[in-house]
């Protein structure tokens, strides 16, 4: 059924969007519901999806005037609770805008539409022998636009960094329809205003829409070596993260499986003979090929030296795949293992790594959790796992206190709430735990500026972020 | 079973992580979230709990499915969403809220039996011997007409005496009836490798009409093909369609395999066909969903594909859906031919005098014949089932050193 108001928001979408689609019925919205945090559910009131960029200019021009809240999604793979309709309005998906315009090998950029998938940039880059870095696990089905509003990370950016380090600009569509162009294929290289992509990036849609960005390229590394070690303990894997991150040969991935992530992958039909109580880690080198031939045998005795006396490593394709298989599959079992899951995504000083994982532990225990760590212990960017099952009462309000507990400790000892995942309106609730009245008073007045009325994703990464109408 | 008497742990394992979208043919074609496994798991998952009411929308996005289970593979979680979709489908017929088209629910009942069947299409045979076959899906071959592929089969074994291991071949409801001479050529490339072939009395379709249409019936054709099957002493089931032999597969009881004739003689290691030096043939291969997505096999083994003595390599996005899905290019032929559109464009530059674009499902060969015959591929090229591509002719012998069981 259709009520008066959204057949009138119907019509209204239906002439701002003459060749795009949009669509208002009960089972249309149904699937639009949550993100990869898929126990929430904010159901919009329409969705629409623009046939081109020109249709999504066109349709922000008209957007103000529709006086409800405008999100942008891309595939919807984000675990904050970011594209989704919060407040109710108007999610615009953007799966019609996936073209690759330009990529450009002399100069090292590639000019992207919002809506072009993260692995299918690589694949298209690939015979160029160029690449773009950041590499979130979703990379098989996120989109350019997402990672640049969440300014995704992934595995590799230890030594690569995070999306905000590729992107050269970003052309953005205001709520008036006005399209800006900030940055462009020579990067920050111009004017100051050049740099106003930097407000772009990890805006999380709260500023406005974007239709195409310029991405830096680098060549593809000649050679990639793999090493798989295991550690009876956290003190000795502790041992070979530090001993990794001070060492000449600087990885570019640094990756951890605790030990109750071990035994998930190994009571799986993914097991691949990890010891039991184990502690993995992952790390890869790559480089120009005799520098990065020279500096395997010294990797090797590093990771041994640290404790451990099962370190595998290989160049080849297929046997490096064969090491990753543990740290991908776990993602994805966390799945077989229970209904629900919350990721958590704090950043901590390194030094803090035991510490925190050991209140991980405690409070999961207590309250009989299930919580598995799988995550980049390079740059501290932890992802404990809470498993939960949202039908049994109470489970989540155990979930949510663990995650409130941990982000205390997280801030307590230096660190911050989000590495690569966004804040979305999951992580909204301890912005204030991080920042001061007057640091959200400042980070406030920057979407305030853009749209004043933060139609734009409101009650995203600030819980004060209203929409009035 | 219907939406509302599924277990409600049924979609529970789904944990909106999205790697599904990616992959999913209706997804890509449409960039509509309810046109993908997680939107169509969430519409079926809230109907069933109650909170979304029965929705014509609901009913569209079902029926938009193609069934390829690419999304299976894809899906971290290990979604059952092919059992999920299939229980959906039939529960959406049976209320009627979704009405296959009257041809396929005329070919549904017409495939519970065989005999008729064959009958019906022997004037289809005759015109594809000769020549004359005119339908976008007919590509073209040369069925027998009147010869079944059981006494084929009988008559090699005897000529030939085969000591190898034991198969029984699924001949299939439309193989048999319209494609008969790729059952044909099956027979002979594995007496020709020393396999011993028998051609089970009693068997039948094996339900996926059913199972593609949602339709009544395919219990009582699981029954009959597990009584044709069940009890054989045999070293293998075989079946020369992907989607036939994930069909039978289901229906038998684990310990009963059913292999692909292509994954089978893998293992043998099949015999070479010697071509000309200057054939200037290619072969472009496609792999059928229900082979890699359904029986989740890696592909077809490349020691067959070298042994057809063609230069080959995969076709792109070999993984892909060609769009058949079954009898979706007949329920849905504009999103059919949009997804072939897509993946037959890379044949109108194919290198290769004559290309050939080969594949293991016969449902899929007529899906690629019609890109020539829409116009959807201008240049001529050939279907032609692998198994075609490794016959020997009707003149051959088993080699004196075959392997010995």
């Amino acid at each position: 059924m259709t009520s008066p108001v959204t057949s009138s928001l119907e019509q209204q979408l239906k002439a701002l969007l003459p060749r795009g689609r949009v669509l208002t019925s009960a089972a249309q919205l149904a699937g639009y519901g949550a993100d990869g945090l898929g126990y929430k559910n904010h159901l919009p009131d329409a969705v629409v999806i623009p046939a081109d960029a020109e249709e999504l200019a066109g349709f922000m021009h008209g957007a103000k005037s529709l006086g409800v809240p405008v999100v942008m999604r891309g595939a919807g793979t984000s675990l904050s609770g970011g594209p989704v309709a919060a407040q109710g309005g108007v999610i615009v998906h953007t799966s019609a805008l996936k073209k690759i315009r330009e990529i450009n090998t002399e100069g090292f950029w590639c000019e992207v539409e919002c809506g072009v998938g993260l692995n299918d940039l690589d694949a298209a880059l690939k015979p160029h022998g160029v690449f773009y870095p950041p590499d979130p696990s979703s990379g098989p089905v996120c989109t350019l636009g997402g990672n640049v509003a969440s300014n995704a990370g992934g595995a590799h950016c230890f030594r690569y960094g995070v999306t905000s380090n590729y992107v050269l600009g970003v052309e953005a569509v205001m709520l008036d329809g006005s399209v800006h162009r900030f940055g462009g294929p020579a990067g920050g290289r111009g004017p100051w205003r050049e740099d106003w992509k930097r407000f772009m990036i990890g805006s999380e849609g709260t500023l406005a829409a974007f239709t195409r960005f310029w991405l830096r390229l680098l060549p593809l590394p000649e050679k990639v070596w793999t090493f798989r070690a295991t550690y009876p303990d956290m003190k000795t894997t502790e041992a070979a993260i530090h001993a990794l991150v001070a060492h000449s040969s600087y990885p570019a991935a640094i990756e951890m499986l605790d030990p109750r992530g071990v035994a998930m992958v190994e009571s799986s039909q993914m097991a691949c003979g990890l010891p039991e109580g184990s502690f993995m880690l992952l790390v890869e080198i790559d480089g120009p090929e005799a520098l990065v031939n020279a500096r395997v045998q010294s990797v090797a005795e590093l990771l041994r030296q640290a404790g451990s006396n099962d370190v595998m490593f290989s160049d080849e394709d297929a046997l490096r795949q064969k090491l990753w298989k543990a740290r991908k599959a776990a993602g994805g079992l966390l799945g077989q293992l229970s209904p629900a899951y919350v990721v958590q995504d704090a950043v901590i000083p390194k030094r803090a790594l035991a510490e925190v994982l050991q209140l991980v532990y405690d409070e999961a225990d207590a309250a009989n959790i299930r919580a598995v760590n799988v995550f980049h212990a390079g740059d501290g960017n932890l992802h404990p796992n809470f498993l939960f099952d949202s039908r049994v009462p109470g489970e989540l309000e155990k979930v949510e206190l663990i995650s409130k507990r941990l982000m205390q400790r997280v801030i307590d000892v230096g660190g911050t709430l989000s590495g690569e995942h966004g804040i979305g309106n999951d992580k909204s609730a301890y912005m204030p735990l991080v920042f001061g009245p007057d640091s959200m008073r400042l980070q406030l007045s920057v979407p305030a500026a853009f749209n004043p009325a933060h139609q734009m994703n409101p009650l995203k990464v600030f819980d004060s972020r209203h929409f009035i109408a | 079973m219907s939406t509302e008497a599924m277990p409600p742990d049924y979609f529970s394992n789904c944990t909106h992580c999205g790697f599904c979208l990616a992959v999913c043919p209706t997804y890509k074609l449409t960039g509509d979230e309810n046109n993908s496994p997680r939107g169509r798991l969430r519409l079926w998952s809230e109907e069933a709990a109650g909170r979304l009411p029965q929705d014509e929308w609901t009913d569209f996005y079902t029926a938009e499915c193609v069934g390829c289970l690419a999304c299976e593979t894809a899906c971290p979680a290990t979604v059952p969403y092919g059992e999920i979709f299939e229980h959906v489908r039939h529960e959406h017929v049976a209320s009627h809220r979704f009405k296959p088209k009257l041809a396929l629910r005329l070919a549904a009942a017409a495939v519970t039996r065989p005999m008729l069947f064959n009958l019906a299409l022997l004037p289809a045979r005759l015109l594809r011997s000769a020549g004359l076959s005119v339908h976008r899906f007919l590509f073209p071959g040369s069925p027998s007409v009147l010869k079944s592929t059981a006494a084929y089969a009988d008559e090699l074994m005897q000529r030939h005496r085969p000591t190898g291991p034991r198969v029984a071949l699924l001949t299939g409801c439309l193989m048999e009836a319209m494609f008969r001479e790729i059952n044909f050529a099956t027979v002979r490339v594995l007496i020709e490798n020393n396999v011993q072939v028998i051609i089970p009395d009693g068997q039948g379709c094996c339900g996926a009409f059913q199972e593609h249409t949602g339709l009544d019936g395919v219990e009582t054709l699981r029954d009959q093909n597990r009584r044709a099957f069940g009890a054989l002493d045999v070293d293998a089931i075989v079946s020369n369609s992907s989607g036939c032999g994930y069909a039978l597969g289901k229906t038998l009881e684990p310990g009963k395999q059913v292999r692909d004739v292509l994954g089978f003689l893998g293992e043998l290691g099949p015999l070479r066909r010697q071509r000309a030096r200057c054939d200037g043939t290619r072969v472009y291969v496609d792999l059928p969903c229900h082979l890699v997505h359904g029986q989740k096999a890696s592909g077809i083994p490349a020691n067959v594909l070298d042994a057809t003595g063609y230069r080959w390599e995969l076709a792109p996005k070999a993984k892909d859906c060609c769009g058949s899905g079954g009898v979706y290019n007949i329920q849905k032929p504009a999103n059919a031919s949009a997804i072939l559109a897509d993946k037959s464009a890379f044949l109108n530059e194919a290198e290769g005098a004559p290309v050939i674009l080969s594949t293991s499902n016969h449902v899929c060969m007529m899906q690629w014949h019609s890109a020539g015959a829409t116009g959807l591929v201008s240049r001529p090229y050939e279907v032609r089932h692998i198994i075609q591509l490794l016959d020997p002719g009707e003149k051959f012998s088993i080699p004196s050193n075959s392997p010995q069981p």
